[in-house]
């Protein structure tokens, strides 16, 4: 979701009770795969008594989401809105996130950081 | 208490608190900013035809094509204008000083076959128009200029802005824009469906703090949208040999051109 968003901001979100309308920011899960995906709705169909089906689009890609969606039997053209949304962007926290997403890639770096405060646990007086 | 260690993390701790501090009041005093917007959007040619709309259908389907013009022009919000310049619409004022970037779009809604189904939605146009301290993106609209691009490239490196010239965000002028989506139904038929409305949308994505859709209602210092909707119904399904193949074309937008206008 660049510019928009940028790896390492913390999203906060939303899922109550919403009908979700187009332009607002959707996670979701492609069905089958545990990748959570921030993206935008683009349309909409049904709600009400049917289930409402999304389809959605990242403002940084050229086209829509069909290609992501799953496509083994049976395949999905559009968004469950009750299945696969975990929830709409309401607000955002930039660079927060960063020191996960730091960690995520450079596993040693935990290594490095247990080490240094086994290192000051030893090294203080008390 | 009095190691550099303790120093170092009471130095740290209180930067973490001052940010946090900072951070929120940046993102609560934005409902101080008033805001007024208002843009007038028309609608300028719908089609319908019978085709395949997209490079993965399967099958032909009825799909819509929108062509609008779309005025969201300009009025500085602080000083005070002079008077000849209110009659213009102004979206420039949506950006304040927690706005990175604006997403406008307009969307189709038209109301479902059955009425138990909330109307269906899609969006046919869509721009991101960065705030002027936001860091270039070769993803940010490019505003179309009316003269005709330079035809060297190495010379005049125009580089587009997502306003027109002498103006600043938030001011779009469109005119027979063309879409860059295409309306399609769920159910394949989009023909002669009545009582749907063109409007105009934007969504503020904030440095910090909540992000705010369109809002037609007014809340304190912040006006509701004024204007930006246009009603129309989809025509009939138009023969083939009537329709023009240059006439169905989508524009591409700025995260396929990557820098070049769109």
């Amino acid at each position: 979701m660049e510019p928009a968003f940028r790896r390492g901001d913390l999203l906060l979100l939303w899922n109550r009770g919403m009908d979700t309308h187009v332009g607002e920011i959707v996670v979701f899960n492609v069905r089958g795969e545990d990748i959570p995906v921030v993206h935008r709705v683009i349309q909409r169909f049904g709600g009400g008594s049917e289930p409402l089906q999304l389809l959605t689009k990242g403002d940084n890609n050229p086209v829509d989401d069909t290609e992501i969606y799953a496509r083994n039997a049976p395949g999905q053209a559009y968004l469950d809105k009750e299945r696969d949304v975990v929830g709409s962007v309401a607000g955002t926290i930039p660079c927060v996130g960063y020191v996960t997403v730091i960690f995520g890639d450079y596993p040693w770096l935990k290594a490095v950081l247990f080490g240094l405060l086994g290192l000051s646990v030893v090294m203080q007086k008390n | 208490m009095h190691s550099s260690l303790v120093r170092i993390q009471n130095v740290f701790g209180y930067f973490t608190s001052v940010a946090f501090a900072v951070a929120a009041a940046v993102a609560v005093s934005v409902l101080l900013s008033s805001q007024t917007p208002s843009a007038s959007l028309e609608l300028k040619n719908v089609q319908v035809v019978k085709g395949r709309p997209h490079y993965y259908s399967t099958k032909r389907e009825e799909y819509a094509h929108v062509k609008f013009d779309l005025d969201a022009g300009m009025r500085l919000a602080f000083p005070q204008p002079p008077p000849s310049k209110l009659t213009h619409p102004d979206l420039t004022s949506l950006f304040n000083w927690n706005t990175k970037q604006i997403f406008m779009y307009i969307t189709a809604s038209y109301p479902s076959t059955s009425p138990s189904i909330p109307p269906s939605e899609a969006v046919i146009w869509d721009a991101i128009i960065p705030s002027d301290h936001a860091p270039f993106h070769p993803n940010t609209y490019i505003h179309p200029t009316s003269k005709t691009p330079p035809k060297s490239k190495s010379k005049s490196k125009s580089k587009g802005k997502p306003y027109p010239e002498g103006a600043s965000a938030g001011i779009v002028k469109l005119s027979n824009q063309k879409p860059k989506y295409q309306i399609t139904d769920v159910s394949g038929k989009i023909a002669e469906r009545e009582n749907a409305t063109l409007s105009l949308h934007w969504n503020v994505q904030p440095w910090v703090g909540a992000l705010v859709w369109t809002n037609t209602k007014s809340y304190g210092r912040w006006s509701g949208l004024k204007g930006g909707a246009d009603k129309f119904d989809f025509p009939s399904l138009k023969g083939s040999e009537t329709i023009k193949k240059e006439d169905l074309k989508t524009e591409t937008g700025a995260e396929k051109n990557r820098g070049s206008p769109a």
